[in-house]
């Protein structure tokens, strides 16, 4: 059964883990044990003693990140397995190899070496500063340049998520400065991530030539379904299109909003996050049009009443 | 400056109540006026937020944001009771929240 007009949205690595995120999916904690136990013998072996809510890596950026991507995949295993197959699939933020997994482009293995890869590159170019980021909502996209732009701060806007809420990146003491400045300017919320790279942003730019030269030695096969450009939108099909995504998604910003609101163009009614967290869920009641997004959990209930 | 009656006070506790009872999975019954909203029933700021946008567009509110959050800072909100008068405020006084504390 192929889901038309639905899209599979893999997200960051997460910065929590509900207690018992895929209770609806039978079966599914086979598919993931099996795609951990594979990340355990080719990445790290200490990857094979996660185990919410006892140990979950939260503190180690890299691992996080495989779990975040061997659990997308294991969904995607899980959803291949019902024959359930979505339209369209975008990867937010660093979601981008589940997102890559997903349309085939890639396999589960190869998907590990890039985030590894990336990750090694990113830290070579940060190792002289403390970096961040944070979340700022209620705040529009005028106000936190122009908060940027005022207070000289070294930063810049990663990603838009909504008309009202976005993700900075920068160093760490400009981080922790514009959390106050947008509670005086009007925020509603202001968080600082923990995270110490600034994702998605110019400071990431040195990382461009060693990256570029690891991924064109990948294989990247024509994708089985289109893969929605976080950077600009566009529908990515061709292998040199795709590899430049993988490599300008660090230190390029991200708009997500636009992205599910050209989903929506292109007819997709239903979104699924494809991971244990439900940020991109609890965003999309912020934009705008007529849709569902829903959690790879809430999702098989629906199917299952169908 | 909308007239604020006994009918709207009784709407917009229904919708608070029954929009927390909803988000937060929680029985209705166990939502009281001086419920905290993170403390008790897991909410967050984002829930905060999207309350905001459901009476924005049923009483047709011109307010931004920011004026709601620059209020914020002097009158935080933490339980139910005071988060459904934060609501009734914004509803009558729209973006002029702010003249409440000249």
């Amino acid at each position: 059964m192929s889901q038309k007009k639905l899209a599979f949205v893999f997200p960051p690595f997460a910065s929590d883990y509900p207690d018992d995120p895929f209770n609806n999916l039978t079966g599914f904690d086979d598919c993931f044990r099996k795609y951990l136990s594979r990340a355990a013998e080719f990445a790290d072996p200490d990857l094979i003693n996660f185990e919410i809510p006892i140990k979950t890596y939260l503190d180690d950026e890299l691992k996080t990140q495989y779990i975040s991507y061997i659990q997308a995949c294991s969904l995607v295993s899980w959803f291949r397995q019902k024959e359930i197959i979505p339209a369209y699939c975008a990867g937010y933020s660093m979601g981008i190899y589940a997102a890559l997994f997903q349309a085939e482009v890639i396999s589960f293995l190869d998907g590990l070496v890039l985030i590894r890869q990336a990750f090694n590159e990113i830290k070579k170019v940060t190792k002289k500063q403390d970096f961040g980021m944070c979340i700022i909502i209620g705040l529009n996209m005028d106000d936190m340049n122009e908060m940027i732009s005022r207070e000289k701060l070294n930063l810049k806007v990663a990603i838009q998520n909504s008309v009202c809420s976005f993700s900075i990146s920068g160093t760490a003491e400009d981080i922790l400065k514009i959390t106050e400045y947008a509670q005086k300017e009007g925020a509603l919320s202001t968080r600082v991530l923990n995270v110490s790279i600034p994702y998605h942003s110019f400071f990431l730019q040195d990382t461009e030539t060693g990256f570029t030269e690891f991924v064109n030695q990948m294989q990247f096969r024509s994708p089985k379904m289109p893969i929605i450009s976080l950077v600009d939108q566009e529908i990515l099909l061709e292998e040199h299109a795709l590899k430049n995504e993988v490599v300008r998604n660090l230190f390029t910003s991200l708009n997500w909003y636009k992205t599910q609101l050209y989903l929506q163009e292109l007819g997709v009614t239903r979104f699924v996050e494809c991971g244990s967290g439900r940020g991109i869920v609890k965003n999309a009641r912020f934009i705008e049009g007529d849709t569902v997004t829903l959690t790879a959990n809430s999702f098989t209930a629906f199917l299952d009443k169908k | 400056m909308a007239l604020i009656t006994e009918n709207t006070k009784k709407e917009v506790t229904d919708i608070v109540f029954n929009f927390f009872a909803d988000e937060c999975e929680v029985d209705i019954k166990d939502i009281h006026n001086d419920t905290n909203i993170i403390n008790d029933i897991d909410g967050d700021s984002l829930m905060f937020l999207e309350l905001i946008e459901i009476f924005k567009k049923k009483y047709n509110l011109d307010i931004e944001l920011k004026t709601i959050g620059k209020y914020s800072v002097k009158h935080p909100v933490q339980t139910i009771g005071q988060l459904i008068d934060m609501q009734l405020l914004i509803i009558e006084h729209e973006n002029k929240l702010l003249e409440l504390d000249h």
